[in-house]
């Protein structure tokens, strides 16, 4: 909190605003002090005189010094003005929380009246509300104040409508704590930032008002003044001397700018650090660095079998955080043959969707892509982007999201964005590219796809929608579907139904899949080979049918145990992982799983064991271990059958009998 | 007697019926697992039970009493799904829980409550002082467990408690849950989505289908012999079905 307090001040933006804003606060207390009697001084020698050496902005018609009075009124003027904004947020507040304390019927009438009164000009109610409460300094402080209430209403209505919909709020509720207790206690706490910075901007507009409102004079009545009471006072002798106008009115706009100012800057740093540095960088090759996970292995392009669609090694993938550059994926090298189903688990922050958003160019702006080969059908990913790359892109890749609903657009209809895909990188027709994407509505099983292409994603169930976005990778002739997480939004059975689509699509043209899950048993069922990554690692790359059974690497062993399935001994606690996944900010030296792993010794904190052949893993038919630890090119053995890679200094080991799950867990520290 | 009865509870939503004649009953010390798809109806009936819902018919009794719907203590208590949201990000997690235990007592004597109710959840009583961005996803719903705990409810609604958890620590909630149970005789109305997780650690199954019950019974009678399409249509989607078959 303090630290986000600092970086308001840091930036020059913000140090200004801060600068002004004392200055303004100690001139308002301070002035009347040092200049109040010299500014009340009457001399009648020179009334109306004119910017000299003694009145550097003249004087008034009875040969009081303008400038000291400006000084001095800056006094009453941020006071009335403050005093205005309290009164703004005081019966903002009030208003704004009246619905969440009164109910759901008296909130909504309450609610209604401040949407009404929004609607109104600022200045119209001020200068109503200025007619009601009579000329004056305190009617125009209730008028300002008044006026400002309604737009300060809105504001804190929306706020807390959002924190009441959080669950603490309906904790607390079911707790059976009092609503205005917890509109004290849980929502007010959580929405005072943006409040705070509101009121900031609010003093400067209620200042600017209060001028406008004493110079109509409507305000502050003599023989008091304000900065509005002397520009009015001022303007009438404005072709005689004009600083006795000008000074006022550059006060009143020093002062209101410096709030504004504030408020902003505030809100600016208070608000989500904007990142940068690393945008508009290139893709890299990685060159001769080497990579922790550089294996050797499939070097020379001669090498490689035509089956491979996807070729990805030493993929490193760095995005800017909020202290320097951070790398969620550290070295990830493996291929995808034609049609085979690799499956990609682990947990949240483990870098599987960065991975698939590096590998299909998606990550554009927000990291930097660096490997020593990436290629795709023979294009290499890494080279500048071309039209006739996007192309080829857009007919032989799908990839498939999480949640189908942000992924389409929400204003037209679902025929005409399949259609765009086939107009777009096709060359076809309007009416042939929609025919074709009724055709592939039809081919992910959407009934009805003619009337179905018509409509627009929001009449679309969840799982109808997700069939439609694997349709629209259908359009072209992908060569591979990128899945990420497709079910997790769907219902079990539904999810059943997405799954076994893309296990036809998948016999039915030779398509490869990459399958993106936190799901191992999803995995599991789906792929042909499972990678699992941990701290942005690949850490074992076994066939799906081993995973059951013979997983090398303890992580792999401890999360399938992990997972409670149909045949789970109910007698016993289920598996637990200790700790919790590492920050990808602060990626330890050794192993990254060396701190939760049972296994771990002086090594793995020390070394980080690379990802080789496992070598008496049961994907060996030979049974010797591979000297070179490297396997060869494309990680198959002669017989077809894929081999099983592992990083794991001890990898295989019996795990010791599982601890009484009695211990205590104690609090991570995180950064 | 501390059993929780729905009898014929419906709650609608303007014209969509949400919960439609449901009547459920969660024996004392038992856990009963309720599962069903996404707007079936499940958490509505679980927000109705804590007052968050408000009924339309029917009635929801404990014990034989209807549930309090003001003051406290409240014999219901909910943890909810996303445990980065169900707890105060302002709140350091002693307060968290402390807010939720019956008031009275001198100050002592709420600490030493609040280090016990952390210890029965596996957390280190020193976490009180930490507030929740320090904690991970599990530890942040074992706070909510044990913050549900304080007000020591008869009962506790636990709604998609694992979902939004990693793998690697649903297993110690599901383990928490099940010790819980067994050592303090609580009941528990469990829902999930998912059988497995439920078949774990409920005796009982209930499931839910477009707002209403379709079938209820103790969860190996469930599990092998399901009456109803929809729970062998639920089974058949149970993922991994067929690679674990071939498990030894």
């Amino acid at each position: 909190m303090q630290g986000r307090w600092r970086r308001v001040v840091r930036t020059p933006l913000g140090l200004t605003a801060t600068v002004l804003v004392v200055a303004v606060v100690a001139l308002a207390v301070l002035g009347p002090m040092l200049w109040g009697s010299g500014a009340g001084a009457v001399d009648t020698d020179a009334i109306l005189a004119r910017p000299s050496a003694r009145h550097w902005a003249g004087t008034d018609n009875l040969g009081r010094d303008i400038l000291l009075r400006v000084l001095v009124a800056s006094r009453l003027s941020v006071l009335l003005a403050l005093l205005a904004t309290v009164i703004s947020v005081v019966a903002g507040l009030l208003l704004g929380s009246a619905p969440f304390v009164l109910g759901r019927r008296t909130g909504r009438l309450v609610a209604a009246g401040v949407n009404t009164a929004v609607a109104f000009p600022g200045l119209l109610l001020a200068l109503f509300f200025a007619v009601v409460f009579g000329v004056g300094a305190t009617g125009a402080v209730l008028a300002i104040g008044l006026a400002g209430a309604p737009a300060f209403a809105r504001l804190t209505q929306t706020l807390v409508a959002g924190v009441a919909a959080r669950d603490y709020v309906a904790a607390a509720r079911a707790m059976g704590i009092g609503r205005f207790r917890i509109l004290v206690r849980h929502v007010l706490p959580n929405i005072a930032e943006p409040l705070v910075v509101n009121a900031t901007i609010g003093a400067g507009t209620a200042l600017l008002s209060f001028a406008g409102l004493s110079f109509l004079g409507l305000g502050v009545q003599s023989p008091s003044y304000d900065w509005g009471r002397l520009l009015y006072e001022g303007i009438g002798t404005i072709y005689v001397n004009a600083p006795a106008a000008l000074a006022p009115g550059a006060a009143v706009l020093l002062a209101g700018l410096a709030f504004n100012l504030f408020g902003e800057s505030v809100a600016k740093g208070l608000g989500v650090p904007v990142a940068g540095g690393l945008r508009g960088m290139g893709p890299v090759r990685a060159g001769s660095a080497s990579g922790p996970e550089r294996t050797g292995r499939g070097e020379d392009a001669g090498d490689r079998s035509p089956e491979v669609v996807l070729d990805v090694r030493d993929l490193e993938v760095t995005i800017s955080g909020p202290s320097g550059p951070v790398r969620p994926v550290r070295g990830v090298s493996f291929d995808v043959r034609r049609g085979e189903a690799v499956g990609i688990v682990g947990e949240s922050g483990s870098g599987k969707s960065m991975t698939a958003l590096a590998v299909t160019r998606l990550l554009a702006d927000q990291g930097r892509v660096d490997a020593s080969r990436l290629e795709f059908l023979g294009n290499d990913l890494l080279a500048p982007d071309t039209t006739a790359r996007r192309r080829t892109l857009g007919t032989t890749l799908a990839m498939v999201f999480q949640d189908p609903m942000t992924a389409f657009n929400p204003t037209r209809r679902i025929g005409a964005q399949l259609a765009e895909v086939a107009t777009r990188h096709q060359g076809m027709s309007r009416r042939e590219a929609m025919a074709r994407a009724v055709d592939r509505l039809t081919a992910v099983r959407i009934p009805d796809a003619d009337r179905r292409a018509r409509q627009y994603p929001h009449e679309f169930s969840g799982g109808m929608r997700q069939r439609a976005m694997i349709g629209m990778g259908l359009m072209g002739a992908p060569a591979l579907i990128v899945a990420d997480e497709p079910t997790t939004a769907l219902d079990v059975t539904v999810q059943q139904q997405v799954l076994d689509l893309l296990a036809e699509i998948r016999d039915a043209d030779d398509v490869a899949l990459i399958l993106i899950s936190h799901d191992v048993t999803v995995v599991g069922e789906v792929c042909d080979r499972i990678l699992v990554m941990y701290a942005g690692r690949i850490v074992e790359d076994l066939p799906a049918a081993d995973l059951a059974t013979a997983a090398r690497h303890p992580y792999t062993r401890a999360l399938v145990d992990a997972v409670p399935d149909m045949n789970t001994d109910l007698a016993e606690p289920l598996a637990t992982i200790p700790g919790r996944p590492v920050d990808p900010a602060d990626v330890p030296a050794g192993c990254a799983y060396a701190d939760r792993c049972p296994l771990a010794d002086a090594r793995c904190a020390a070394e980080d064991p690379p990802l080789a052949a496992d070598p008496f893993g049961p994907g060996d038919p030979s049974g010797v271990a591979d000297p070179s630890g490297l396997g060869d090119p494309a990680g198959h053995d002669p017989a077809g059958s894929p081999r099983h890679r592992v990083a794991c200094w001890h990898a295989g080991e019996p795990l010791p009998a599982r601890p009484e799950d009695r211990n205590i867990d104690d609090l991570v520290e995180s950064p | 007697m501390s059993e929780l009865r729905f009898e014929n509870v419906t709650v609608r939503y303007g014209r969509t019926t949400a919960v439609d004649e449901v009547s459920l009953t969660v024996p004392e010390g038992a856990v009963v697992g309720l599962v069903g798809e996404s707007g079936s109806g499940k958490s509505t009936l679980a927000r109705a039970a804590v007052g968050l819902a408000p009924l339309t018919t029917g009635r929801i009794t404990l014990g034989g009493d209807p549930i309090p719907a003001r003051g406290r203590p409240r014999p219901l208590q909910m943890v909810f799904q996303d445990p980065y949201s169900s707890l105060d990000p302002r709140m350091t997690v002693g307060r968290s829980v402390a807010e939720a235990m019956p008031p009275g007592g001198s100050r002592a004597d709420r600490r030493a409550e609040v280090e016990r109710l952390l210890e029965l959840v596996h957390l280190n009583p020193s976490c009180a002082g930490a507030v929740p961005s320090r904690l991970s996803g599990g530890q942040r719903q074992r706070v909510a467990l044990a913050r549900a705990l304080a007000a020591r409810p008869r009962v506790i609604i636990a709604d998609e408690i694992t979902s939004a958890l990693d793998v690697s620590v649903q297993g110690a909630v599901l383990n928490l849950v099940r010790e819980l149970q067994r050592e303090l005789g609580l009941a528990m109305l469990f829902i999930s989505h998912d059988l497995a997780v439920v078949r774990y650690v409920a005796s009982q199954i209930a499931v839910m289908r477009h707002g209403r019950l379709v079938e209820q019974g103790p969860t190996t009678r469930v599990l092998t012999e399901p009456e109803h399409d929809f729970t062998r249509e639920l089974l058949a989607a149970v993922p991994g079905r067929t690679t674990r078959r071939n498990r030894p």
